[in-house]
């Protein structure tokens, strides 16, 4: 006899489970964490490492590194003087909770005042899995094209903060940078919106003095 | 590619409801996907259809309900179907709450 079983279950339900427990852990241990996201090449590492240099003498930091299968971005974070954990997923499109759950049991979190957790490289599906973050931020290089908020809502819905980055080849380009501002706003109102340059510096000291403000929160 | 990982979920909690069911086929599994949830019906489909093999679920078809983004203004409380991404309500100058649409949910399974 045939029996329809009635459910209603989270399809993502074991991640945010997990997530949940890791949001409880970094609370306790008074650690915020950053879930960073993008393109691969739009410049997460590279940010990251700039960032680093400013803030690493103002507040201690540890960075977790996701990436298919190397460690070369963890070898250029740990150049910077700073904690940093590789996960390899093996082919794997995104970085899920188990992963830094796992991840951080090599952390000394008591030590840490902020955790960026950089994602592997891409616009769809890190947006999908809750880490146990305060939240989320995405990279959009300007030679990515100014259409991606609109191509890509979910990931820029979730961010709280968005970093035009390389905006000194915005001359270069045409990429409509007020166009951008707009679809990034209407699909997300109070999104915080920083012009970035890892090659100019442009726009890197009021990103890092905003990250410190979260992190002091 | 996250709908692999999606697909695993699914299969998971199928198969976990039958046999706690003892029920011992699998012919339908309903799924609510909301339209933001970023899921890729076809490569969704693709992705269990693969994994269900050699299971209870071999051959379970994925009856999938799509949800539309519906958001409710913070102001002044109005119902909107949202069209275009566009979080900015058209009546005042409120913003609008997502209500709707990111739903990822294994509904039922209908199983023997």
């Amino acid at each position: 006899m045939n029996l329809e079983v009635k459910l209603m279950k989270n399809i993502l339900g074991a991640n945010d489970e997990i997530a949940t427990q890791n949001r409880k852990i970094f609370s306790e241990r008074g650690v915020v964490v950053m879930n960073l996201m993008g393109s691969p090449g739009s410049g997460k590492t590279t940010l990251l490492e700039k960032t680093l240099a400013l803030l690493a003498d103002k507040i201690k930091i540890a960075v977790i590194e996701g990436d298919l299968f190397t460690a070369k971005d963890a070898e250029r974070i740990e150049r910077a003087g700073v904690d940093v954990i590789q996960i390899n997923t093996a082919g794997g499109c995104h970085l899920d909770a188990p992963m830094i759950q796992k991840a951080c049991a090599a952390l000394d979190l008591d030590a840490i005042d902020l955790l960026i957790v950089e994602n592997v490289g891409n616009l769809v599906c890190p947006a999908e899995f809750d880490i146990g973050e305060n939240f989320k931020a995405v990279v959009l290089s300007i030679t990515e094209g100014d259409d991606k908020p609109l191509k890509y809502p979910l990931i820029f819905k979730e961010s709280e903060v968005t970093l035009l980055n390389k905006i000194d080849l915005l001359p270069f380009t045409n990429f409509d940078l007020r166009a951008a501002c707009e679809d990034l706003t209407t699909l997300h109102p109070t999104i915080k919106i920083f012009e970035t340059s890892c090659t100019t510096g442009a726009g890197l000291g009021e990103w890092a003095e905003w990250l410190l403000g979260k992190a002091a929160r | 590619m996250h709908e692999a990982t999606l697909a695993e979920n699914i299969l998971n909690i199928a198969l976990d409801a039958a046999e706690k069911n003892h029920a011992t086929k699998i012919f339908k599994v309903g799924l609510t996907l909301g339209e933001m949830a970023g899921v890729e019906v076809e490569a969704l489909t693709l992705s269990f259809d693969v994994l269900k093999k050699n299971s209870p679920a071999e051959d379970a078809a994925l009856v999938i309900n799509r949800v539309p983004l519906s958001a409710t203004c913070n102001k002044c409380g109005k119902n909107f179907r949202l069209e275009h991404y566009n979080f900015f309500c058209p009546e005042c100058d409120g913003i609008l709450i997502l209500q709707s649409g990111r739903e990822l949910l294994v509904d039922f399974v209908d199983c023997e």
